[in-house]
């Protein structure tokens, strides 16, 4: 196969189009726009020929490795799991890039807009490809840094040079536990071969890191009186930095607010590709997951969790790209059940949660653009000023229509007939059911199951809001330009039919991914005791589409028919109306009183004043040594006995002085 | 063979001389460039035929100077220093082209005193004969003493006569460390010698481990205090924020305290009375030092007193990767000296700009300067990435080598460290959304970008910013080389 010698072009390109980009953009028509695209079309074509490679030859892994510094090396890994990711980013990346030709035409920083993205882009492949743990972490902070600032991309506008600090000082949070994993970790390794690690090894790269899972959750350390394995520290503190990436509680603060940027951005960047770049690295480290105790449970918990917590933020927000913003926070908790659901299910969770990866990366970034082409149209964010828009949008309007039955989860249950989301979302609600059953936690169940209902309400909300009924103000609008509506089109046909098209091989050729390990072994390490799939009663199969049709049916009766008046319950004085409006006031609780009041008001400042009189201890010393030495001025008389007296004095301290020093060493 | 390393501390000197003498800022300043960049092909020359397989002394000079105190003109270069004067050699002719068409401070005495510098430093790099290196150690005070009385801000006078008393103290500290490593090296031996290398190794036969102790802390003090580590840096921010631009980055050059501890303080580490006791000092001194700057540079409200106080923050990885005592730990700490100096200039480089083109620092009187500063705001940005520890850059390669191996002997301070890593980019992140984003501040009037001048200078440090972020072998090899050496000691000790 040529093409896997050609794999470390697939980043490569990308960041030499970032760099072109930014210096030559201004001269080319539309910001230099082309430069990307060619690169990251490359990119795509080897990416999908290499998966195409390994569907027809799936142990035959992609793997190249040079030397960086130190015991550090760079690599490439490309095994199934990287290369349905390496597609799914390259494809989507570069749809975006068309549908941003249109989007930023009247933007005068186009240059600036493309070479970012490129950047983004190639970060984002090259955390996907890498081999070794320590370049996956210098990636995603470079994924991070173009997040940073593409979301602060008119940064002349105050809110968002604001989002874009909170989105990085937020995922930084869990940056910091992600760096302290693997600190952790590498003095575990350290403490396994005894100080001398092996000549020729890097010791990062992971498949060498799976071989040395047994050692690593032999070590133990005592914390808050509990044995914890060292290996379950590692894994948390991996996931802590998923929790951050991927929009998890309580870090998913920033990612609301990331909206700021473009929407082409938020459709790239914080919907399909980078949020999901925590739920890879789980992904990724599956194997050491399933072997650290209780970590699983943490991560299913969590999961669960977000995706309902998100979704009662939802379906009060006004403005679409909000509405997106929460919709995704809710998905990724999904992904992460997913994920969770390993402790029953094994490796299984691998191929779940990333087949829902891959789904709701094409019909969220369907959701987005067709909210981009929405708001390109009209001007506005605010469903409440829209209204009867898809009579003007009608291609806008059905693929997005398309999207949401994606989202919603519409499909038969037991069949491969359903739309793209129904099919993976599904089987991470039936996995929750195994994992209540044999481990007796209903939780992730339950919010699973509500998530659905509300994922539903929130979204046909959105639907009959935006496109349905009369205008509620004069907004004009007219359909987008055939570079927008293309790539909808097509992003809308993936959405329908993926799921159904895939699903099967799809398991098939992400369970290669661990057939060199024993997954069942390390689940024994981890304390996971594995279940079977059962017969599930009748309801609980179909539970997931009832509830979608219930938020289908509940959402045209509020918002399209109107039987219900909302301004009763749209009120500031209905108390869960106001909690869920103010978002749990997380704002006030995480930035007003936690970083402000406690962090900047609190420790800096007091740091402000210690250190102010540390400077005046050390000034005021000073002073006093120049008084003394005025003071002491007032012994040179100018008498020569006097000076004589003093040197016979001092000489004679100093020989007592230098003979008690001899006596004492 | 050329005295190579004679060459790269006279030429500075001489030029420093010939730049006083000259009578317009046209000809200082190309007296002056002339002199920094003949230094800088000496020193590519030496670079590129270092060998950095060998801990060993390269391009060794010896002479006898002063027989009867066993004092002699001794220089080479090995690892631990030869980065350092790569450093020096490259940011100083760059810090003469930054102030080309500084109308305020360019003048003869200007670029006169930069020299001076830069050979002073230099000298105490290669110097091997502690009577050497402390009269270089010394001379390096001079001329940062005059560049912050003559071209500080309004409140030069303190802040210039605050920093000297301070660092003179301890370098007072440090000879008398000096003179008891001597001293009793000559008791020992009978025979009286300065060189460093036999100081050293003379320093485990002192019998008294109480002595042993406090030549070693007295040593330490002085290194301590130049670097410097929280509680003793109060002489920095006043000093550095006083200076002007190009004395800031001198300061910051300034790397021979970081470089004390790695030439002498882990060599004679483990032959201390109590080897971890000194260890904790160390890490536990390297960890406040960085959560303490950390928080605050948070709390500043001047732009270069933020960066002063982040430089604090930076330099105690440098403390903590000592202590960390493992051979990718120790060059992590030397890696992070010679990123540091890259990184700060480019901030204070930055934070010049700003002031010369604004009148002003406070961040919350500027804002929105990216719409009229494009260049200034991408090399800024960089800069700014690049000390809050964004891969790809300097700074992450070293911080990253002294967490990762620091916590295998010294976790406590690892984790302190850790801490320190969010308000790090907090306030980098701070700083850069009120005064270069957000809306334009139209009480700042007409704003200029940066010269070109000052494009070329800063461009090329982001450059090796980025160079030696992706590949830092370069320097780092020789790094390793050395500190897998001076570990090799610790292990021998059993410490």
């Amino acid at each position: 196969m040529a093409m896997e010698n050609l794999a470390f072009l697939i980043p490569l390109l990308p960041a030499l189009a970032f760099v072109l980009t930014f210096f030559l953009g201004k001269k080319l028509p539309s910001g230099g726009a082309i430069i990307p695209i060619v690169a990251i079309a490359i990119s795509c074509v080897i990416s999908l020929a290499i998966t195409v490679g390994l569907l027809q030859n799936p142990e035959h892994f992609v793997t190249q490795s040079v030397h960086w510094f130190a015991i550090l090396n760079l690599g490439i890994l490309i095994d199934p799991l990287a290369a349905v990711m390496l597609s799914m980013v390259s494809f989507v990346s570069l749809l975006i890039h068309i549908y941003a030709v249109g989007y930023m035409s009247h933007d005068p920083a186009k240059p600036r807009y493309f070479a970012e993205t490129a950047l983004f882009t190639a970060a984002m492949l090259g955390l996907i490809l890498s081999d070794n743990i320590l370049q996956l972490f210098i990636c995603w902070e470079l994924v991070g840094l173009s997040s940073y600032l593409l979301i602060g991309f008119w940064f002349h506008k105050p809110g968002a040079a604001s989002a874009a600090k909170k989105a990085f000082l937020t995922t930084r949070v869990g940056d910091v536990m992600f760096l302290a994993g693997i600190v952790l970790l590498f003095s575990d390794i350290f403490t396994v071969f005894n100080g001398n690690l092996p000549e020729g090894v890097y010791v990062l790269q992971f498949n060498e890191m799976f071989k040395l899972i047994p050692d690593l959750v032999a070590i133990n350390s005592t914390i808050l009186g509990m044995e914890v394995s060292h290996l379950t520290l590692v894994t948390l503190l991996f996931f802590g930095g998923a929790v951050g990436k991927s929009g998890q509680f309580p870090l998913h603060v920033w990612l609301p607010d990331a909206m700021e940027g473009p929407t082409t951005v938020s459709a790239l960047i914080h919907a399909a590709t980078m949020v999901t770049a925590g739920v890879y690295l789980v992904a990724r480290t599956f194997p050491m997951f399933i072997a650290a105790p209780d970590s699983l449970m943490v991560v299913a918990y969590l999961g669960a969790f977000t995706a309902l917590f998100a979704a009662t933020m939802g379906i009060v927000m006004n403005d679409l790209k909000r509405v997106l913003a929460y919709s995704t926070v809710s998905q990724l908790g999904y992904m992460v059940l997913g994920l969770g659901l390993g402790a029953v299910i094994g490796a299984e969770a691998v191929g779940v949660s990333m087949f829902h990866l891959i789904n709701h990366a094409f019909f969220k970034a369907l959701l987005f653009l067709c909210a981009g082409s929405v708001i390109h149209a009209v001007g506005t964010h605010d469903m409440r000023l829209l209204g009867g828009v898809g009579k003007v949008m009608p291609i806008t309007f059905a693929t997005m229509t398309a999207a949401a039955l994606a989202l919603a989860g519409f499909g038969i249950p037991g069949t491969s007939l359903g739309f793209s989301g129904f099919l993976s979302k599904d089987p991470i609600i039936e996995g929750a059911y195994l994992f209540a059953e044999s481990t007796g936690n209903w939780l992730p169940y339950l919010f699973a199951i509500s998530a659905a209902f509300l994922t539903s309400l929130y979204i046909f909300r959105l639907i009959f809001m935006t496109f349905t009924g009369k205008p509620r103000t004069d907004y004009g609008g007219h359909e987008s330009p055939s570079s927008m509506t293309v790539p909808l089109a097509i992003l809308a046909i993936l959405a329908v039919v993926f799921g159904a098209l895939t699903r099967t091989s799809f398991y098939h050729f992400i369970e290669d991914n661990f057939v060199h390990l024993d997954i069942e072994a390390l689940a024994e390490l981890g304390g996971y005791h594995l279940a079977h799939h059962g017969h599930e009663p009748l309801l609980v199969l179909w539970m997931p589409l009832i509830v979608a049709v219930a938020g289908l049916v509940i959402a045209y009766l509020i918002y399209n028919r109107r039987v219900v008046d909302m301004s009763s319950i749209v009120s500031r004085n209905n108390p869960v109306y106001k909690l869920l409006y103010n978002r749990y006031y997380q704002h006030q609780i995480f930035v007003e009183f936690f970083s402000i009041k406690i962090i900047y008001e609190g420790l800096a400042l007091a740091g402000f004043y210690s250190d102010k009189m540390l400077d005046w201890l050390v000034n005021g010393t000073s002073t006093l040594l120049i008084e003394a030495g005025d003071s002491l001025r007032k012994f040179q008389t100018g008498v020569i006995q006097h000076y004589a007296a003093a040197v016979v004095a001092g000489v004679g301290l100093l020989v007592i002085l230098i003979k008690l020093v001899m006596e004492v060493f | 063979m050329l005295p190579i390393l004679s060459l790269i501390v006279l030429i500075p000197i001489l030029f420093s001389a010939v730049t006083f003498l000259t009578k317009t800022k046209e000809q200082a300043r190309i007296s002056a460039l002339v002199g920094t960049l003949i230094t800088l092909v000496l020193t590519l020359y030496m670079y590129f035929s270092f060998d950095s397989t060998t801990a060993a002394m390269q391009f060794e000079e010896m002479a006898n100077w002063i027989p009867s105190l066993g004092i002699s003109y001794h220089l080479g270069v090995d690892g631990v220093s030869m980065p350092l004067i790569l450093l020096n050699a490259i940011v100083i002719p760059l810090l003469i082209i930054y102030t080309w068409d500084d109308v305020r401070s360019a003048s003869n005495r200007f670029y006169g005193l930069m020299l001076a510098m830069q050979g002073a430093v230099i000298g105490v790099f290669v110097s091997l004969d502690f009577f050497v290196f402390y009269i270089f150690w010394e001379l390096t005070l001079v001329p940062l003493f005059f560049m912050v009385n003559i071209w500080g801000g309004s409140n030069k006078k303190h802040a210039g006569i605050k920093f000297f008393i301070y660092t003179h103290v301890a370098s007072l500290v440090m000879l008398l460390g000096i003179f008891g490593l001597y001293f009793n090296a000559w008791a020992l031996t009978g025979s009286p010698n300065m060189g460093i290398d036999h100081l050293i190794s003379q320093f485990q036969f002192f019998e008294s481990g109480i002595l042993r102790d406090a030549i070693f802390l007295a040593l330490l003090f002085g290194f301590i205090v130049k670097l410097p580590v929280v509680p003793f840096h109060s002489w920095l921010p006043d000093a550095y924020s006083e200076a002007p631009t190009a004395g800031s980055v001198l300061f910051i050059l300034l790397k021979i305290g970081g470089y004390g501890l790695f030439r002498v303080m882990l060599p004679m580490l483990p032959f201390t009375a109590t080897p971890s006791l000194m260890i904790t000092i160390m890490g536990a001194l390297g960890a406040v030092s960085i959560l303490y700057g950390a928080f605050l540079a948070l709390a500043q409200k001047d732009l270069k007193r933020m960066i002063a106080y982040s430089s604090i923050s930076h330099m105690g990885y440098v403390t903590l990767g000592c202590a960390g005592l493992v051979s990718l730990s120790v060059s992590g700490a030397m890696f992070q000296q010679f990123s540091h100096g890259l990184i700060m200039s480019i901030m204070f480089m930055s934070c010049g700009v700003i002031q010369t083109a604004t009148g002003t620092r406070i961040i919350n009187n500027l804002g929105g300067l990216a719409q009229k500063m494009p260049k200034l705001t991408v090399i800024m940005v960089l800069g700014f990435m690049a000390s809050l520890g964004l891969p790809g850059l300097t700074g992450f390669i070293a911080e990253f080598l002294v967490l990762t191996f620091s916590f295998i002997n010294v976790p406590i301070y690892v984790i302190i460290a850790l801490l320190a890593i969010v308000i790090t980019a907090a306030y980098h992140l701070w700083a850069l959304q009120r005064a270069m984003f957000g809306t334009f501040n139209e009480k700042l009037g007409e704003i200029v970008d940066i010269s070109s001048y000052q494009t070329l200078s800063m461009g090329i440090i982001a450059l090796l910013i980025l160079y030696f972020g992706l590949y830092p072998s370069p320097v780092l090899d020789m790094m390793i080389t050395n500190s897998e050496k001076i570990v090799s000691l610790m292990a021998v000790m059993g410490v």
